[in-house]
């Protein structure tokens, strides 16, 4: 007998019980404790009789049927066949992933496939006793599951709530718990907005394949007939997804409307990356009026990337698109190329390391109209040597030098010349005095002093500077050379940066540091507007900190001092973490500065949290409020309640900014999600309890 | 008819022939002992064991209790049971099977703690853990 | 006052210096904080301890104008580091370090470009200093 064992199922099934009693050669009698096993079918229950010229199960409950780890059915009494897969259970009650439970007074088992149930009554919430109705249910006259397919099909279906009946299908068609991907409809939503009117959505879900799929989402009200589609594929290298819609309303009567936004990501030999962003729309109100996206400006974006450690290398392809009122395209770079390729070496004779970098970049401007028009293009190369010491004492000295050349041209500027290139010699030691002490309690300290001498030479030339021009001084950039974000400025002169860090770790998990530092210079550089607190020959104080608790608070902080007491910009953070609760609030405040185009001070709160106030009930609410204009930018409110059967979901949001292009908006959504039948796996802590 | 051990119902008044090695017989309490490859049969059903103590009645010195030990296998027709021992009462036509009991009929086999073959009512009660396989009567 | 130099000859945190294999980055952010530690740090040639570490990056909308055009991004970063011994793979110390950058975009795009790139650069850079602190603090609990 070969022991290769066949693949198809074993021949007979097992029969375990404490007792057996035999009559005849035909029929046996279990009792006690009895089980059945085929395949990966298993029946449990007190008494089976079993008739072998029949071949049939007369099975007396409480009976336990379980297939696979998918469903299990639990029934008074019934008949089946010796493989389990053919018969009747009647009383049955059918519960798939121990979340779905279908009643019925009888369920039929066909080829092992098919289970039909008859007066059938599904739901996924918990039944506390038989009385009491479910908060939902699908009562249907005839369901049949299908094993293979994991398709639940319902004939004469009627939805009830609190068993009153309020929806009614002739059949409808149920993915069962375990199926991943299934074409059909999926949860609609009601929405309502002051542009819009009310609204609903019904989004359907087609499958194509394994690894393709497609949503079109119909979204209709009053104002609009609007169709909302989002396609994604899968392959072996990487994935796209396209999301868009096309829309006729009536506020913009006429013509159609529509967005698309699309992203790439593949990965390419020898570890490049490719990716690809496009955002395109029709017109510069439509993504706020459907809340599609609140960016002002699109970005679209093809780029090669490769990321290592002693290596990177970006080429890109960059086009914008501005929404914002006052902007207009033509105007704005919005066709941007940019390579950039960086190289760490570590020669073994000299010693310490070599950094070498290469930078091309232009940008062009449609208008051909002087000045207003421009375009630049820069190139720039730049190689710096530079090692570290452990000097006596423990000071750690970094001795840098190095040389840049940058080479820059400009069109339709006739207040410029045309190209010119600078060669900038460079170099800087910084110095870094780190001090440790572990207090008994088992806190640790550590003071650093820092110091860093800079010299750089050659000069800026005198090109329109359309990147360096947003310059930003924090504990980032304290030590650096230049603080301008692009290689089309450089800071020059002698220049030294003073600063202190601290940083305390307590023993039991809480944090805090705190940072000074300020930069003093030979001469001012004029190209730092005042707010950027780098103006003038000694720059204003920064000061950084940040508290962290063990408890999940976190507090940071950053402001810049200008000479005269005064505040050039103070940003903060706060979160919280608590164990129900989620508390986040950033604030940011700007003083004004016609350099920045901020023609008052900006001053504006944004809060947002997460309570869970009861097992079922949770709230989230985000709030913008701009202080300076003392008025609120946006707010919404969420109300949220989970349980193990269905999940509501309230949302209730204000916008109040308005310009040409937008009004305030005030935007209501509802939506009702039957769960249970959907594959995403439930947190229990949401489940009720019977309360008897 | 429909028997769950042997071909036909098992007649127990049947005489009971018994081959053995050796014998010894003890004459207080009128039972013999075989040892030794020790074959009992009647009718259809033949016992074989290691050793088997008999019982006779005071009376008529006929064969009123079988009890065999040591390993026991009951064959008749196409059925067969094994045991660790087994204790075949005549007058009342029952056979106690008892440790690691097997029951084959024909290509059904089960498996028990114990068991007990009624030969009159052609029934056979398993008990202890049982387990079968269940194989459809064509 | 109980403070000690950190490096040098009585110094604890001496083993740190060219010990520690920063993992290999995937990301550009990845790749200027594992430059900023290894500046700091020296690398590694035969390495005693392993720096593992996961940095997460997300933006978030600051100062709306009443136009509804956002002149400010902040860049939150945090990121979760464990020191490993490379010869028992033992985890030595771990921690979550995070903080922000910001950067405004009421200039021209390739400024926004500009300003956006600088910030990640600044971000990655504050976080590996603060990687380094705890390091320094750790290091007197470390095996030689």
């Amino acid at each position: 007998q070969n022991t290769a064992k066949p693949d198809k199922a074993p021949a007979d099934a097992v029969l375990v019980a404490d007792s057996l009693r035999v009559e005849g050669r035909n029929r046996l009698i279990a009792e006690g404790h009895v089980e059945a096993l085929y395949d990966n079918i298993r029946l449990q229950a007190d008494r089976v009789e079993y008739d072998r010229d029949a071949d049939q199960l007369i099975i007396a409950g409480p009976i336990t049927l379980t297939d696979g780890d998918q469903v299990i059915i639990l029934a008074n009494s019934g008949e089946l066949d010796s493989r389990l897969e053919n018969g009747l259970l009647r009383g049955a009650r059918m519960v798939m992933d121990r979340r779905v439970q279908l009643a019925a007074n009888q369920i039929s088992r066909v080829g092992g496939r098919y289970t039909q149930l008859y007066k059938v009554a599904a739901t996924s919430c918990r039944v506390c006793g038989s009385d009491t109705a479910p908060l939902w249910q699908i009562r249907a006259t005839r369901t049949t599951h299908d094993s293979q397919e994991h398709q639940l099909y319902f004939e004469n279906a009627q939805l009830r709530v609190l068993d009153v009946p309020i929806f009614w299908l002739p059949r409808m068609r149920l993915p069962d718990p375990t199926l991943k991907r299934a074409s059909g409809f999926l949860i609609p939503s009601l929405s309502q907005t002051s542009q819009l009117g009310l609204g609903l959505k019904m989004p359907y879900f087609i499958r194509m394949g394994d690894h393709r799929d497609l949503t079109l989402t119909p979204y209709v009200s009053a104002e609009t007939r609007t169709l909302e589609l989002r396609y994604r594929q899968a392959f072996r290298t990487g994935r796209i997804e396209f999301n868009g819609a096309v829309s006729d309303d009536t506020i913009v009567p006429g013509d159609t409307r529509g967005y698309l936004f699309g992203t790439a990501l593949f990965d390419l030999p020898r570890d490049f990356k490719l990716t690809f962003n496009l955002e395109a729309v029709t017109d510069r109100a439509y993504l706020l009026e459907y809340d599609y996206s609140d960016k002002d400006r699109l970005e679209s974006e093809l780029a090669v990337t490769r990321a290592k450690r002693d290596e990177y290398a970006r080429a890109a392809l960059i086009s914008y698109q501005t929404l914002r009122e006052g902007e207009d395209n033509s105007t704005l770079p919005t066709i941007i190329g940019d390579l950039s390729y960086e190289r760490r070496l570590f020669p073994k004779a000299l010693g310490g390391e070599l950094r070498m970098s290469l930078g091309a970049h232009s940008h062009y401007r449609y208008s051909d109209l002087d000045i207003a028009g421009r375009d630049i293009s820069r190139a720039d190369a730049a190689l710096s040597w530079q090692r570290i010491w452990t000097l006596p004492g423990g000071v750690r000295a970094e001795w840098m030098s190095g040389l840049a050349i940058d080479a820059f041209s400009v069109h339709q500027d006739s207040s410029a010349i045309d190209s010119d290139t600078t060669v900038t010699p460079q170099s800087a030691l910084t110095l870094r005095w780190p001090l440790l002490k572990t207090t008994r309690a088992g806190a640790s300290h550590v003071i650093e002093p820092l110091l860093m001498l800079g010299w750089v030479g050659g000069s800026n030339s005198n090109l329109p500077n359309d990147e360096s021009t947003r310059v930003e001084f924090d504990e980032g950039n304290l030590l650096s050379l230049s603080r301008f974000p692009s290689y089309d400025l450089r800071e020059r002169g002698t220049s030294a940066a003073v600063g202190l860090s601290w940083t305390r770790l307590g023993p039991r998990g809480g944090s805090s540091s705190l940072v000074l530092g300020q930069v003093f210079r030979e001469n001012a550089i004029t190209d730092f507007s005042t707010t950027s607190g780098l103006s003038g020959r000694s720059s204003d104080l920064l000061f950084a900190g940040q508290i962290k608790s063990a408890a999940g608070l976190s507090l940071s902080a950053r402001t810049l001092l200008s000479n005269d007491m005064d505040f050039s910009k103070a940003e903060a953070r706060l979160g919280w973490l608590g164990t129900n609760s989620a508390l986040g609030a950033s604030y940011i405040w700007m003083g004004t500065d016609l350099d920045e185009d901020r023609a008052s001070t900006v001053s504006e709160w944004l809060v947002d949290g997460r309570y869970r106030f009861s097992r079922h009930w949770s709230a989230t609410a985000d709030w913008r409020y701009d202080v300076a204009a003392d008025r609120t930018a946006e707010a919404s409110l969420g109300f949220l309640y989970t349980n193990e059967c269905v999940q509501v979901n309230l949302s209730l949001s204000r916008r109040f900014t308005s310009s040409t292009i937008v009004e305030p908006s005030t935007a209501f959504g509802f939506t009702v999600n039957l769960t249970g039948f959907s594959a995403g796996t439930t947190d229990q802590s949401y489940t009720r309890s019977c309360r008897n | 008819a429909d028997v769950a051990f042997g071909k036909s119902r098992q007649d127990s008044n049947l005489p009971v022939e018994v081959e053995a090695d050796n014998l010894s017989v003890s004459q207080e309490d009128g039972t013999a002992t075989f040892t030794g490859n020790v074959v009992i049969t009647q009718g259809e059903m033949i016992l074989s064991a290691t050793e088997v103590l008999v019982v006779y009645a005071e009376t008529n010195k006929k064969i009123t209790r079988l009890l065999a030990t040591g390993g026991v296998t009951m064959v008749s027709g196409v059925d067969a049971a094994e045991a660790a021992s087994a204790d075949y009462s005549i007058d009342a036509g029952t056979v106690l099977l008892k440790g690691n009991v097997l029951l084959t009929q024909g290509k059904n086999v089960m498996t028990g703690d114990q068991m007990t073959i009624n030969l009159d009512t052609g029934t056979a009660q398993i008990g202890g853990r049982v387990k079968t396989t269940l194989q459809s009567g064509d | 006052c109980g403070f000690a130099p950190a490096y040098g000859p009585s110094g604890q945190a001496d083993k740190l210096l060219g010990a520690i294999l920063v993992d290999a980055p995937e990301t550009r952010d990845d790749q200027l904080l594992v430059r900023q530690i290894e500046t700091r740090l020296g690398r590694a040639d035969l390495p005693r301890y392993a720096l593992g570490y996961d940095l997460k990056v997300v933006e978030e909308r600051m100062a709306v104008s009443a136009t509804n055009i956002t002149t400010r991004f902040n860049l939150v970063g945090s990121v979760r580091y464990a020191l490993r011994d490379t010869d028992t793979g033992d985890i030595l110390t771990t921690g979550t370090v995070s903080h922000f950058t910001g950067y405004s975009t009421t200039g021209t795009t390739v400024a926004t470009l500009a300003a956006e790139r600088d910030a990640h650069e600044r971000l990655s850079s504050i976080l590996a200093d603060q990687i380094v602190a705890r390091l320094i603090a750790a290091s007197p609990d470390l095996p030689e």
